[in-house]
């Protein structure tokens, strides 16, 4: 295959098959999310919605891609990762220090529910299954780490299992490698082929394990090449976990937590949304059998840590911009102009200046409780930028004020101007900034910050957005207009990409029409609640809550079925959540006292898309019987005029 | 393994010639057929069962009737009433020469689970029961992929082991119908398209094996209009090594394979990067052209790939019905020869009718439509 036009547009890790590539364009600031303690030796789960990023991580500690690594661990564009790798004691000088086996659950382990065995024999059938194919993983995993090649150097390897291992008589002991792998091999095809055939399936294929003794036995010293240990660690991921039916994902759950193995098993899942509680095994504790999930984009979420994802984001896009054969090498946000304090931006600001200036002040009139605040901004110096945003941010303060003043007691006395100053936060800042663009059409959605924002913690579609401004660089150079990408173009063509995803909702996605219902109520409220003219909820409201309880009566199938249309919302929230066009956080404490909320915040794409401000922060509480109005009359605003702030 | 493909010498009859060679065929004896068709919305349903009676025969003609149930939320729901027309008017057909049975198929279990395409293989268990026929004709009109592809799998899989069985019992002919109608099939859309693809039923060979996961995979997607999310994620179930997309040419819309290739451009190009020596070419309006081409690339990659254990071969059909059971045959005789070849599919939900920007009525749409008859199992294969 050809080297790509475009790297941005090189997306999940299976697009990349070169691993010098692929490790090339890692991220090494994605390595923060992994725990510094009990990396090798527990059970982890890794959660996001798709293109988190999940498989991308698992690829990285594959034999293949450390064996790389160590090949080209001096060079420039590998240096930090190869560090960051040997931190975690993944790789040393010596060559990869573990054994990391991948396996994914997208295959065809949910079809045993098709069959007509009953629950035992097809959770039996499932760990025979699993088993054979950990054992076959691992032994070509063990050949690659010794650059080996599978399955022609089998009758090097011998397999050592542990003395106490109980494992079943119709397991290969220890001895020869090949044994084990011929026994694999058979026991996958008889499965296999009952799975696939025209004829009625009239028996079990096989007999079937209890449980994953293929964890118990295979160990990385026991694993013996040309008679020595293969390496100290071994590490079994296994991607795709949200694949598996939600009994066979309750099974293996349950397995790896009883069998307390002695490897790591990390488990990969999609986001998915009111499903029921996990099963863990009674007696299990945090920490040491296994650690807590991670979820990546809660991880990134500047609820989290702020500001964690942009600089991981921007170094991906730098090395992706690095690649890119028919480019100047340069960092990507220099690709992006990012100001608007330009000439050719004055004039605008000018006149918008002019404008809310000659407002204030007929809304303040002759009262002389706001003339210092007018005063003072009056004398504001700065580029027209920063003084048409002084000015604005003084109407949303004043406004809030009047609406306050009905209450106080001198409401003619002057406010000093180190009032105004404690009042004009980075929030009215931010809807300051938000009303002008929407107001004057100044380009709001634009520069490498703003970016990363509109990714929403999700790698994936930030290198769709990043792939589609590089496009536009692309074409300049090649028709020889070198620079940058003014404001006004990025926030077009990023409109574009966000309006096309937006029409392709319904096609897309299961019950597509109701998610497209749900999320066009969610942007009348939002838009209804954000444009109020004192800004209420600045710079705006993005998002809607539930209280856990009534996420709790939405996830109880026993309500679903008393009450349809609560069914045909939870499926139409659980699609939105797991293809992340809400961001859903949990056990939210705010306003009411005792209250916990589900904060479901929309895409911050699709705060472009329905054009509302980037930041976190605003919600309104909703009830499901109001969502569920949604789903077929769309939002209707309060007559009363709103309910009371958050 | 045998070079000589089974479908090398076929019969297929289009617009004057299907009447002619049903009339013919009709004549010749009596004839008892059994029709089985999908229940739907389409209004293709009733065409090919209409176009038969009209050609003559006094013989039974008994049909299966196959009901895909879609589930309450399915869009398809806001046409069950055209599904209800259709219906009447099969009825109506059908009164004075068999009896319609019909046969439930639920495309989701209770836990939403996909499980149409093994409930459409059981639609037909048993040859015992086609055995008082001397013709089963499948009409593929109004049925999805999803439901044709493993029935007539099925069907051949019978035939053929019955062939085998006994060779002195007359096994009764297999036809395919398809009443082609690209304008229809423009404005018919699919809607919530399923997260992940998976392999067919009975089509699934040994492509998830782990024991054979390093052998090269190779996909052979048979492109149509409008289907970049299908092919995404079948491209994530298949991650092949090497991509050969099948394009229509020759065609009814000369243009017709520039402008897939420019619909897909960023996926084939920039992400995948097809090399453009791979692409196929395969005649729209011939399934056994198309059946000859992935047969061909089947066969070639696995031979140019020995010293890698050969290859797996992952067929994806997202053209017109036509190129679809194309595609259909040719992973049915290569399974048959032990090749690894499976087909990769993406389900919907449902479908939604209308909205083309030259939308036309039903009876508009009528004149354009074309019957196509594939006539694939018993006595013109016969020494």
């Amino acid at each position: 295959m050809r080297e790509p036009r475009n790297p941005f547009h090189l997306r999940a890790s299976e697009q990349i098959e070169s691993d010098a590539t692929f490790l090339r364009l890692f991220g090494p600031g994605v390595l923060d999310l992994l725990p510094q303690d009990g990396l090798w030796d527990r059970v982890q789960i890794f959660r996001s919605a798709p293109g988190g990023g999940k498989t991308s991580l698992l690829r990285l500690f594959t034999p293949a891609s450390l064996l790389t690594l160590h090949s080209y661990r001096s060079g420039e564009d590998y240096k930090e990762l190869y560090q960051r790798l040997k931190g975690l004691g993944a790789i040393s000088d010596d060559g990869p220090q573990i054994l990391g086996i991948m396996l994914s659950c997208a295959r065809n382990y949910a079809t045993f529910e098709d069959l007509a065995f009953d629950q035992h024999q097809q959770e039996r059938l499932l760990h025979a299954l699993l088993n054979a194919r950990l054992i076959l993983a691992t032994l070509r995993g063990a050949l690659a780490l010794k650059r080996l090649e599978y399955p022609r150097d089998l009758d090097r390897l011998v397999i050592r299992p542990p003395r106490h291992a109980e494992l079943p008589s119709t397991l290969p002991g220890a001895g020869p490698a090949r044994a084990l792998y011929d026994w694999a091999c058979s026991v996958e095809k008889r499965v296999c082929e009952t799975l696939d055939s025209f004829s009625p399936v009239t028996g079990i294929p096989i007999r079937g394990q209890d449980t994953l003794h293929a964890l118990s036995f295979l160990r990385p010293d026991g694993i013996l090449c040309d008679g020595r240990p293969i390496t100290g660690q071994l590490l079994v991921m296994i991607d795709d976990v949200h694949k598996l039916t939600p009994g066979q994902r309750r099974k293996l759950l349950e397995t790896l937590f009883d069998l307390r193995a002695p490897v790591g098993v990390w488990l990969a899942e999609r986001l998915e949304a009111l499903s029921p509680d996990e099963v863990l095994a009674p007696g299990a504790t945090t920490g040491r059998e296994y650690g807590e999930p991670i979820n990546l984009e809660e991880f990134w979420r500047p609820g989290g840590n702020a500001r964690r994802f942009e600089p991981v984001v921007i170094n991906i896009a730098d090395r992706r911009v690095k690649s890119a054969q028919d480019i100047e090498v340069g960092p990507f946000a220099g690709y992006l102009h990012d100001t608007l304090d330009g000439a050719e931006w004055q004039a605008a600001f000018e006149r918008a200046c002019a404008t809310v200036a000659e407002r204030v002040r007929k809304r303040v009139g002759a009262a002389a409780r706001y003339q210092d605040w007018v005063r003072a901004i009056e004398f504001v110096e700065g580029t027209p930028r920063e003084r048409t945003l002084a000015w604005r941010a003084l109407e949303i303060i004043i406004e809030r004020d009047l609406r306050k003043s009905q209450l106080v007691l001198f409401p003619d006395l002057v406010l000093a101007p180190e009032e105004l100053g404690r009042k004009d936060d980075s929030e009215v800042r931010g809807a300051a900034e938000f009303f002008l663009a929407h107001e004057f059409g100044i380009p709001y959605y634009f520069g490498s910050s703003r970016l990363a924002n509109l990714a929403s913690c999700n790698i994936e579609q930030f290198l769709a957005l990043a792939g589609d401004l590089f496009e536009e660089i692309l074409a300049l150079e090649l028709l020889g207009r070198h620079g940058v990408l003014r404001p006004e173009r990025q926030e077009a063509i990023l409109k574009k990409a966000v309006r096309r995803r937006w029409e392709e909702i319904p096609r897309r996605i299961p019950n597509g029409r109701d998610v497209w219902a749900l999320l066009e109520a969610i942007r009348q409220c939002a838009r209804w609640e954000t444009d109020r003219p004192n800004a209420p909820y600045a710079p705006g409201v993005t998002g809607i809550a539930l209280t856990m309880a009534d996420r709790a009566r939405l996830a109880d199938p026993s309500v679903r079925k008393r009450r349809p249309e609560y069914e045909r919302l939870a499926r139409a929230l659980s699609s939105c959540i797991a293809h992340n066009l809400l961001e859903a956080s949990i056990d939210r404490s705010q306003g009411q006292k005792g209250k916990t909320w589900m904060v479901l915040y929309l895409n911050r794409l699709l705060c472009l898309q329905f054009e509302l401000p980037l930041q976190y922060g605003g919600w309104r509480p909703k009830t499901p019987d109001e969502l569920c109005r949604w789903l077929d009359h769309g939002f209707r605003p309060p007559k009363n005029g709103g309910s009371s702030l958050l | 393994m045998s070079a000589e493909l089974r479908w090398s010498q076929y019969f297929l009859g289009r617009g004057p010639r299907f009447r002619s060679f049903w009339a013919q065929h009709l004549e010749q004896r009596e004839r008892r057929l059994l029709f089985i068709l999908g229940r739907g919305f389409d209004p293709r349903m009733c065409a090919g069962v209409r176009a038969i009676l009209a050609a003559g025969g006094t013989g039974v003609l008994d049909c299966l009737l196959v009901h895909f149930d879609e589930g309450q939320d399915s869009p398809s729901r806001r046409h069950d009433e055209l599904a209800r027309e259709n219906q009447a008017a099969l009825e109506e057909l059908l009164r004075p020469r068999g009896a319609i049975t019909d046969r439930l198929v639920r495309m989701r279990s209770a836990e939403g689970r996909r499980i149409g395409s093994r409930g459409a293989a059981a639609v037909v268990s048993d040859l015992a029961n086609l055995m008082r026929y001397t013709d089963v004709v499948v009409d593929v009109s109004a049925m999805p992929r999803s439901i044709y592809f493993p029935l007539i799998g099925k069907l051949l899989y019978l035939l053929d082991r019955g062939n085998t069985a006994d060779s002195s019992t007359a096994l009764p002919n297999l036809h395919v119908v398809v009443a082609e109608d690209a304008r229809l099939d423009r404005s018919i859309r699919d809607v919530g398209i399923d997260d992940t693809a998976s392999y067919i039923p009975g089509f699934a060979s040994d492509l998830d094996m782990e024991a054979t996961a390093e052998v090269p995979k190779v996909w052979i997607p048979i492109l149509g209009e409008r289907q970049a999310t299908q092919l995404e994620r079948i491209y994530h179930l298949v991650t092949p090594d090497e991509i050969c997309p099948v394009l229509p040419s020759p065609s009814l819309y000369p243009r017709r394979g520039d402008d897939l290739l420019l619909e897909y451009r960023e996926l084939l190009f920039d992400r995948w990067r097809v090399e453009p020596q791979n692409i196929i070419y395969a005649s729209e309006q011939n399934p056994f052209e198309a059946y000859r081409q992935v047969h061909r690339t089947v066969r070639h990659y696995h031979q140019a790939l020995q010293p890698l254990r050969g290859c797996k071969a992952a067929i994806s059909a997202l053209s017109s019905k036509l190129l679809s059971v194309g595609a259909l045959l040719a992973a049915y005789e290569l399974k048959q020869l032990e090749f690894s070849v499976g087909i990769a599919h993406a389900e919907v939900q449902g479908y939604e009718m209308g909205g083309t920007d030259d939308e036309e009525s039903g009876e508009a749409m009528a004149r354009e439509r074309e019957l196509f008859t594939l006539w694939l199992a018993g006595e013109c294969y016969e020494p």
